[in-house]
């Protein structure tokens, strides 16, 4: 029965459809697709790397192959450069970490002129994450990366929860969400994600919001808003006091949120939130994701999203299955 | 600069007075690539509570076998990286547990260390170099130390401690320093009182003379010593210590407050140091995150 079916699966796509060229298999040998397509935007894989947690790709180019990721997403790109947040920034919690970054960053002109060339030569796709504090910020920051040559797409981060006002405060109301998201799709030269935030009680809302607005994909989640006190001096572990909760403490929950907005809209929907190995990333791309990205296990395991891309490849040539037949693939009990 | 991010393997974790250990790993890879005040990020596998890994100074680093790196560093035979650290949190206490055979993900060499470019012609500049280290910040000192002892540099070892305890690792200085002056709070080995005290004694007795000076501690230690400095104007070397998240610069966590405004405010530890000039950094408590305890 299994064998009737995997090759009654196989015969329609070893032509291949929409993938790159591949070499015709011998009969019998099932090849399958990673390549995925969002806004008319190829990538070689689904497996990209967190705003924030990956610099501008090059710092980590001497511990792996950036040309084996699907796409890199730059930290978050101000008009101006920021100089971020006073320490204490960061501080570790059980199975996660707390940051208040602030969004130090080289702003976008310097971004265009030092970091884009580097970017550009690489297979791995440019997503650039883009943050400002005021809807003509967001539209003016675009309008400066408009410039630039070999963008995949924006990542309009409105989710950013340790910024005074902008970040959060936009995804975190509706009314906001659709302005900032309408302005921004306007000025845009290259496609719209919107990155959202899961601190909102219904995220399937802002998920159809952004879509009705003109998001060409949704990306989430970002860090939860959390805070750790030292009990001996009574005072904020983060100087800003809450903080951004990443890692792999929060993926059930951000797991949840990518199923419910996959399930809210029709555009594709990008998965985030604790993944760090093979197993978390294919969790997200059955509730509905068409890509995931890797973030805090950058930083204690850089190797993480590299061996993602061979994990899912793994999976897919034992299960016969292309990337595109898995997403969204769950199985529900009584459905 | 060449760095590594690999699974290594323990050779021995040895404990020491005090909460202390020294760690050696098996790091063929990383050692010969070590610059004197450089550093690693390192965490015990098998933990998924314990993400991060903990950033400390690169102790000593060895030849195969035990034999010391001494005149032979250049010799390609290094392959033993040693870090010395005391428990100070949950981190280190997981590190603390480590034996013989376990796996650790180490990624090393990293940072900018005592003997950049800029750094190097105060060095010659000067009659002596004094070292300064407060507890466990004497682990950054020693391979600087031993370099600057094969070029024959002239130097001198200021150490402090809380305890006894605390003055782990003078053994390994002895051969490669002049002079050695410790100090303890309870007076239980050297100087009652703090180690900033002998080093203004013979910073106001050597007027004359032209210091380099070098440090690494806590905060208030670093701070009176680069206080000392300014006074007694010597340049001063400072090796910062902050929280990390990656180590190589994209997390911005461990960013530190420097002299400049706009986006030129912050240095990353991790990048730019962990060593800075002294009059680089803006020593105050409040706006640069240090005194930060786990």
């Amino acid at each position: 029965m299994t064998n009737k079916s995997q090759l009654e699966k196989q015969a329609p796509d070893s032509g291949t459809v929409n993938g790159p060229a591949v070499t015709t298999p011998p009969a019998g040998e099932f090849i399958p697709q990673y390549e995925i397509e969002i806004a008319g935007v190829k990538f070689q894989n689904p497996v990209w790397t967190a705003s924030g947690t990956f610099g501008y790709g090059r710092e980590y180019s001497q511990l792996i192959d950036l040309n084996q990721l699907g796409a890199i997403c730059v930290k978050g790109i101000s008009p101006e450069p920021m100089d971020g947040n006073p320490p204490p920034r960061i501080y570790e919690t059980d199975s996660g970490m707390l940051n208040a970054i602030g969004l130090q960053n080289v702003g976008a002109k310097r971004f265009l002129n030092e970091k884009l060339p580097f970017l550009r030569k690489l297979k791995a796709r440019t997503v650039v994450n883009v943050f400002a504090y005021s809807t003509e910020d967001y539209v003016r920051c675009i309008e400066m990366l408009n410039e630039g040559e070999g963008i995949a797409a924006y990542e309009l981060n409105i989710s950013c929860p340790n910024t005074r006002c902008g970040g959060i405060v936009y995804g975190s109301d509706p009314k906001l969400t659709e302005e900032v998201v309408a302005a921004a799709k306007k000025a845009a030269r290259y496609p719209l994600f919107v990155k959202l935030s899961p601190n909102v009680t219904d995220i399937a809302l802002f998920a159809r919001i952004a879509e009705g607005a003109g998001a060409d994909a949704l990306s989430l989640v970002n860090t939860f808003v959390g805070m750790a006190i030292d009990v001996e001096t009574r005072t904020p572990r983060i100087s800003n006091v809450t903080a951004g909760l990443s890692g792999p403490g929060i993926k059930p929950v951000a797991l949840r949120m990518v199923y419910q907005a996959a399930r809210a809209v029709k555009i594709p929907v990008i998965g985030i939130g604790g993944i760090a190995g093979p197993e978390d990333a294919l969790e997200f791309i059955i509730a509905g994701a068409r890509a995931v990205q890797v973030g805090t296990a950058n930083f204690y395991d850089p190797g993480t999203s590299i061996r993602i891309v061979k994990g899912i490849r793994d999976y897919c040539q034992r299960k016969q299955l292309h990337l595109a037949d898995l997403v969204g693939s769950l199985k529900t009990p009584g459905k | 600069m060449a760095m590594f991010d690999e699974t290594v393997s323990v050779i021995e974790n040895r404990p020491l007075p005090g909460g202390h250990f020294l760690l050696s790993l098996d790091a063929p890879r990383q050692a010969p690539n070590v610059r004197p005040g450089q550093f690693a990020m390192v965490r015990a596998l098998g933990r998924s509570d314990v993400l991060l890994r903990r950033p400390m100074s690169i102790f000593d680093v060895q030849a195969h076998g035990g034999g010391r790196a001494g005149s032979n560093r250049k010799e390609s035979a290094l392959r033993i990286l040693q870090l010395l650290f005391k428990i100070v949190g949950r981190g280190t206490r997981v590190m603390a547990d480590l034996k013989s055979g376990d796996k650790v993900g180490l990624l090393a060499p990293l940072g900018h260390g005592f003997f950049e470019e800029e750094y190097l012609p105060r060095a010659h500049e000067s009659d002596e170099v004094l070292h300064v280290a407060g507890g466990i910040g004497i682990a950054a000192l020693l391979l600087p130390a031993k370099q600057l002892a094969e070029a024959r540099f002239k130097q001198r070892l200021f150490f402090g401690g809380r305890t006894k305890d605390d003055l782990v690792g003078i053994n390994e200085f002895k051969p490669v320093v002049s002079a050695m002056l410790l100090a303890t709070e309870n007076g239980a080995m050297g100087y009652r009182g703090y180690v900033t005290r002998p080093l203004e004694d013979y910073l106001t007795k050597h007027t004359n003379k032209k210091f380099l000076l070098m440090a690494c501690g806590p905060s208030a230690m670093l701070r009176a010593t680069v206080e000392l400095a300014k006074r007694f104007r010597h340049p001063c070397l400072v090796s910062m210590e902050n929280r990390m998240g990656c180590g190589v610069g994209v997390c911005l966590g461990c960013s530190i407050r420097v002299q400049g405004s706009g986006h030129e405010a912050y240095q990353r530890v991790c990048t730019e140091g962990p060593v800075f000039w002294s009059d680089k950094i803006v020593w105050d408590a409040e706006s640069s995150g240090l005194g930060i305890r786990d």
